[in-house]
């Protein structure tokens, strides 16, 4: 037992405490005590199963059938406080299963390419080709209107040529970027 | 564990604030003295006497360089109970008494060891505001 000179008394359970009390770390913000698990609501804090083994300041006369009785309560009250507990957890971990499954889902929906499945391969296949079709008619086309506008936009339509080209380089580049 | 030339902090009002053990009475050949053990100590650093003073306290009132006998209330070092538990203190403090066994002065502050008590310092005890 350590005495501070304002007469708290402090009770180490063991040394690992009395070291985190000469570090000077504050229980409440060290996740393994039982001071932090009752502040952050993780354990059951509030109950009147737990004001009965508190210490109190007024003695009490020795009365044979008082104790009895208490021996009796005590199995009694610790069969309640366990039972309490057990819903308190049980509680406090409703709907984890849901939520570690949506988010297992919403994994697996942002990242498909990761797992090297064949439907996907094909289907961003697909629309490459789609897109170096459309690429291909947009093309043609420009052709088409160069032929009719030749002379006046011919420098014109050969930076956009140019632009084009970039454009493709740097989307090709993109898309190579992704592994499968 | 109060050896020669320990340091001790005075906890009640005879006026001293600091005291050094220059001897520990009754202890050979260990020559340590622990909670309830009587020590002779001389006066390091006193509070100045002032007029408001009167009575008992004013004319208890001790100086720096006396030479006085002291009890140790609190040590550093952990004490063992007879009940198996252990108990140790913030500091090494101490009661000046005179040669009769009595405390100087007439109030004691701060926490007290309850092994005074069987080691006839009852006086200590009682004046304590708080006893563990």
């Amino acid at each position: 037992m350590f005495v501070r000179n304002d007469a708290k008394e402090f009770r180490f359970c063991r040394s690992k405490c009395h070291k985190a009390f000469k570090q000077k770390r504050n229980p409440r913000k060290l996740k393994w005590t039982k001071a932090f698990r009752k502040a952050a609501g993780k354990e059951l804090a509030v109950d009147s199963t737990l004001t009965f083994a508190s210490r109190r300041n007024v003695p009490v006369r020795y009365n044979r059938d008082l104790v009895a009785t208490t021996l009796k309560a005590m199995s009694r009250i610790e069969a309640i406080r366990q039972k309490r507990e057990r819903a308190f957890y049980k509680n406090r971990m409703r709907g984890n299963k849901e939520r570690q499954l949506a988010a297992d889902r919403k994994l697996v929906e942002d990242n498909a390419e990761l797992l090297k499945m064949r439907e996907v391969e094909l289907r961003i296949k697909a629309e490459k080709a789609a897109a170096k079709a459309e690429r291909q008619q947009q093309e043609d086309e420009m052709d088409a209107d160069e032929d009719m506008d030749e002379d006046m936009e011919s420098e014109q339509s050969e930076d956009e040529e140019e632009q084009q080209a970039q454009k493709i380089l740097l989307r090709n580049k993109r898309k190579s970027k992704v592994k499968f | 564990m109060i050896f020669l030339k320990s340091m001790l902090r005075v906890v009640d009002n005879s006026g001293a604030e600091l005291v050094e053990c220059i001897k520990v009475l009754g202890k050979k050949p260990t020559n340590h003295a622990n909670i309830g053990d009587k020590v002779v100590v001389v006066v390091q650093n006193a509070k100045s006497l002032n007029q408001h003073l009167t009575g008992a306290s004013a004319s208890n009132r001790v100086k720096r360089g006396d030479i006085c006998r002291a009890v140790i209330v609190r040590t550093k070092s952990p004490t063992l109970r007879s009940d198996g538990s252990v108990i140790r203190f913030d500091d090494n403090a101490c009661v000046l008494i005179n040669q009769k066994d009595e405390p100087i002065g007439t109030r004691v502050n701060g926490v007290v060891a309850r092994e005074l008590r069987r080691k006839n310092f009852g006086k200590v005890v009682s004046l304590a505001p708080r006893v563990v």
